[in-house]
């Protein structure tokens, strides 16, 4: 993604997301303040057409949001913005549940294409603590929009935000093993929590190269491929990676007061987001399925192309 | 130290490396040997008859120099023919060391002399080399190696044993890790590399059974054995940060996660095409490794393409996929209802192949805890 935007945002995480912000979003607080900075810097436009960004950035964008936990529905406002013009902060949602629906002006359902303003909501979280709210009724708007690839889209957000917490939660996990002392020296040099971390970054990395892979693979036609192979595997690498971070972390990771949960826990709830990974493994099983056992390696290395 | 994080930059290969592939196929089509079990292990099978078709095409040595009988092309042109090998499950092993590691070891330290005199022959499919390594008290504590070789007029003498040295009873030479200097404090220092004769006087090779019934890796003891000044790779006692810098190769290429890959192919066979809801799920499991796994070897590729030393990703790479490739027939057996198939089946005989050589995935080329070990260093954490 274009450094100077990535840059932007990173300042712009950093400076907001702190513990107390996320936990305060977790408690139902929108983050005004950073929702203003961000969009007043014209952030919110990323991957639309009038912005001059690409579609590559939007998702680069959300790779820098995970791995700063950014309490806003980032993913879904990007694409909605990018799908259809509205006032306001849009979301969207799909089986009719929307991240932040309650303080959203504007949702967008994924299966209809239909925008709805003016609605009610019945407000849920993830096990995250994200606000995930039910969409009731609401004045739809004449158009419909067109959401013929919004599932791998969705499925890919999750993909890069995984990605980015994954990057912070290996970090974290270095952080807290080097400076932890026990039995007169610190973790990091117990072998055994070392191994431990090799795996940890082993995960890590794939989960980099297999979301980079699939943003790259945007608009091309193994694009639907790509986004279930880095889904499926991008999902595996973040239940691997939290248990070893909070292992790495002993009691310390399971207070609220630590701040590992806030990835761990968005790990655990997006890669159950807009489909498991068996719900892509099967989708990419069955297209192998159905090509051949001797076309099962050209299917893997024309993925690239 | 504090972690930088671990680089794996997307990369494409470029058009001229794609339209080997179909040349590949084809050549693999003509060229495989009857009544032969395609097996993606590149240790597995071994027909010099092949390699030797496989050197005619310019398949071996791709990246070396012309004056050398190399081909002067990219190493993503070498990766598309290596990848294609493995997953045909084309017989490669009498070549692979030769052109992985051996060749490319020569063309970086070696004289004008050796290179003249080894390259070609490797690139023609016709000299096969081993790597002389561990020993019977040196496995991955490498540098404890007690293989000796003292200076006498014109050469060196060498004394002792090298074990788990794959095809040394049917190659021709071994580039052997010795030490020529007790070292002192220092482990590392006093090790150099040699050039041996494996059919030369004074070298006894004898076989090992492995658990898949298999003779493939020997013993090789060294009796006063003379090595000519001429054999020495490199400079004596740089033995340490020669062998080092081979691992790059060594670690990260597609060998590193296709050894399972066709029992893979059987499975699907098998399955169908239109296999139920868990049966896909698990090919599509597998799937995503596969193309993840190739993705990062890519990336190792181009940064070797970029004369780029990656030894730590490169390690992560061999990490993932061993451990990724011993899943496999793991994975597979407990799969209703196709499961690994029935007894003498395809898919039954490529799963008891794959099963029996897997404990080998994660001890050749460097065990998993040393892996880690390098990947924790890598860290910051040592």
């Amino acid at each position: 993604m274009d450094a100077l935007l990535a840059d932007t945002a990173e300042r712009i995480f950093r400076d907001h997301c702190d513990k107390a912000l996320l936990d305060a979003a977790e408690a139902g607080g929108f983050p005004e303040a950073l929702w203003d900075v961000f969009s007043e810097t014209g952030l919110h436009e990323v991957g639309s057409a009038v912005s001059g960004t690409r579609l590559a950035d939007l998702f680069g964008l959300l790779q820098v949001a995970g791995r700063h936990a950014a309490p806003l529905p980032l993913a879904e406002t990007l694409l909605a913005n990018r799908l259809c013009a509205v006032e306001g902060l849009a979301t969207i949602a799909t089986g009719g549940v929307a991240p932040w629906g309650r303080r959203a002006d504007a949702v967008l359902h994924a299966e209809t294409g239909r925008v709805v303003t003016d609605f009610d909501h019945a407000p849920g979280t993830n096990l995250a603590g994200e606000p995930r709210d039910r969409i009731v009724g609401g004045t739809e708007t004449p158009a419909a929009v067109n959401v013929v690839d919004l599932p791998e889209l969705l499925a890919l957000s999750r993909v890069a935000l995984m990605s980015g917490a994954l990057s912070r939660a290996l970090e974290l996990a270095i952080g807290y093993a080097m400076e932890r002392h026990q039995f007169g020296r610190p973790l990091s040099k117990f072998q055994a929590i070392q191994h431990n971390l090799a795996v940890l970054a082993g995960e890590t990395a794939a989960a980099q190269r297999a979301a980079d892979g699939a943003i790259d693979a945007l608009e091309t036609p193994r694009f639907p491929d790509q986004v279930a192979a880095a889904k499926s595997r991008v999902g595996e690498a973040a239940g691997v990676a939290a248990e070893i971070a909070h292992q790495v972390h002993g009691a310390m990771g399971f207070t609220h007061e630590h701040t590992l949960h806030h990835f761990t826990r968005r790990l655990w709830a997006w890669r159950d987001e807009h489909g498991a990974e068996s719900v892509w493994q099967a989708r990419l099983g069955r297209r192998i399925a159905a090509g051949g056992a001797d076309a099962a390696w050209e299917f893997l290395a024309s993925a690239e192309r | 130290m504090t972690f930088q994080g671990l680089h794996f930059d997307p990369v494409r290969l470029p058009e001229a490396a794609e339209r080997l592939r179909a040349e590949v196929r084809a050549f693999v089509a003509e060229h495989m040997p009857a009544d032969y079990l395609p097996n993606s292990d590149f240790n597995e099978g071994h027909s010099p008859e092949f390699t030797r078709a496989l050197g005619r095409r310019g398949w071996i040595g791709m990246t070396w120099p012309a004056q050398y009988g190399g081909g002067e092309r990219t190493f993503f042109e070498r990766y598309v023919v290596t990848e294609e090998l493995l997953a045909a499950g084309a017989p490669v092993s009498a070549h692979w060391i030769a052109d992985r590691q051996s060749g490319p070891l020569l063309l970086r330290y070696g004289t004008e002399a050796q290179c003249a005199r080894y390259l070609p022959g490797i690139a023609r499919g016709e000299t096969y080399f081993s790597i002389g390594m561990s020993e019977p008290d040196s496995g991955s504590d490498l540098a404890s190696v007690s293989t000796r070789a003292e200076a006498v007029q014109g050469g060196w003498v060498v004394n002792g044993t090298k074990v788990w040295t794959t095809d040394a009873h049917r190659n021709h030479h071994m580039v052997t890790l010795v030490r020529t200097d007790p070292g002192g404090d220092n482990r590392h220092a006093g090790l150099s590399q040699l050039v041996v004769d494996l059919h030369g006087e004074g070298v006894t090779v004898r076989p090992i059974r492995n658990i898949a019934g298999g003779e493939d890796f020997n013993e090789v003891v060294f009796e006063d054995c003379f090595v000519a000044d001429e054999d020495v790779i490199g400079e004596p006692g740089n033995g340490w940060e020669q062998v080092t810098s081979e691992l790059s190769y060594e670690r990260s290429g597609p060998e590193r996660f296709l050894s399972a890959f066709r029992v893979f192919v059987e499975f699907v066979r098998a399955a169908g095409p239109e296999p139920d809801e868990s049966t896909a799920a698990l090919i599509g499991r597998i799937a995503s490794h596969i193309m993840t796994l190739r993705k990062m070897s890519m990336s190792v590729a181009g940064m070797l393409q970029d004369g780029k030393s990656p030894a730590v990703e490169a390690a992560l790479v061999k990490q993932l996929g061993n451990d990724f490739e011993k899943l496999v027939p793991e994975l597979l057996r407990l799969a209703p209802p196709v499961s690994v198939g029935v007894a003498g089946s395809a898919l039954r005989r490529s799963f008891e192949q794959t099963l029996l050589h897997s404990p080998s995935f994660t001890v050749r080329g460097g065990t998993r805890e040393i892996l880690r070990g390098v990947i924790a260093r890598g860290l910051g954490l040592r």
